[in-house]
């Protein structure tokens, strides 16, 4: 089955669809989120962020006058939800990705070498600008290569590449020798 | 630590990573939520769809009364032209049915033409 646009979907879902509007969450559900990331940093505000802008998007879905370009309309709404939401709460002190009461989560020891991880990397993380968070969250966490991102939040390919190698390379700073200790 | 470190890395801060169900309860929590503005829209559509119809058929109505009204005065119109077809007089023949249709002709049967006064003066009584 022919895989339908963003626009087509847009269309459908502004007419209640909610095949459709389902059909753009599971799109950008993992983009929203890793912008969402970038911002606030912690998973929880993350998380609310995204999901809050899937809402906002399909209440304003009517302003989103060129349907092709969705995805950077929505990564918009998550950027500004984001900040409005650091900006409006104090943020929260528990920010660990859900607790691992499912039987199928790791063991328990390779559990804290996994959050020791995640402590680091979003140490790491917070040494970057939001933009360089953004960019390398969503080319190695989402996937999207050089182009989709230069489209989707509309920077020039060669400014998110430079972005990227610059992050790249403080996080590997930052990261070095991490691997050894543990 | 290499690139593909690092991208292996990153990945822990997927939160399926440790719960590989994650992403489709986010869709599913979303689309409960999402479920009145849903179905809002789809209201709105249907209404809209209402709304055009009805819209057509006020201005369409109007339209075809008033087409209907022309057409039947036309086809009395051809009717009686067809049960009485006596020539029409035009005012033109009344008034000019009495005049010479050519008083130049008239004048030059008259033997007017050898002088020129005369001539004038027939014609000019001719017209009046």
């Amino acid at each position: 089955m022919r895989q339908r646009s963003d626009a087509e979907l847009v269309t459908q879902a502004r007419c209640g669809d909610r095949e459709a509007f389902g059909e753009l969450v599971r799109r950008y559900q993992r983009a929203a989120y890793s912008v969402a990331l970038s911002v606030t940093g912690k998973h929880q505000d993350a998380e609310d962020a995204a999901q809050e802008s899937f809402m906002v998007a399909l209440q304003r879905l009517d302003d989103c006058r060129n349907a092709d370009r969705f995805a950077g309309w929505l990564l918009a709404i998550v950027r500004n939800r984001s900040r409005n939401l650091i900006r409006r709460e104090s943020l929260r002190s528990g920010d660990e990705i859900p607790a691992s009461a499912s039987s199928s989560g790791p063991a328990p020891d390779r559990m804290a070498d996994i959050s020791a991880l995640r402590g680091r990397l979003k140490e790491a993380l917070s040494t970057l600008t939001e933009v360089q968070r953004e960019i390398v969250l969503l080319h190695d966490l989402e996937g999207w290569k050089h182009d989709e991102i230069s489209e989707r939040i509309g920077i020039p390919s060669g400014t998110v590449r430079s972005h990227l190698h610059f992050a790249r390379k403080a996080l590997r700073a930052r990261l070095a020798g991490w691997k050894d200790h543990t | 630590m290499k690139d593909n470190d690092r991208v292996t890395a990153l990945e822990v801060l997927d939160p399926a990573h440790e719960h590989p169900g994650y992403w489709s309860r986010f869709r599913a929590r979303i689309l409960e939520n999402a479920a009145f503005e849903l179905a809002r829209r789809r209201e709105a559509a249907r209404e809209s769809v209402a709304a055009i119809l009805s819209g057509w058929s006020r201005s369409l109505i109007p339209v075809a009364a008033a087409a209907a009204l022309i057409a039947s005065i036309m086809i009395l119109n051809e009717t009686q032209q067809q049960a009485d077809p006596a020539p029409r007089l035009v005012l033109e023949d009344m008034l000019g049915g009495t005049r010479n249709a050519n008083p130049l002709q008239a004048g030059l049967a008259a033997g007017v033409q050898s002088n020129t006064a005369a001539f004038i003066a027939f014609v000019e009584e001719d017209a009046r």
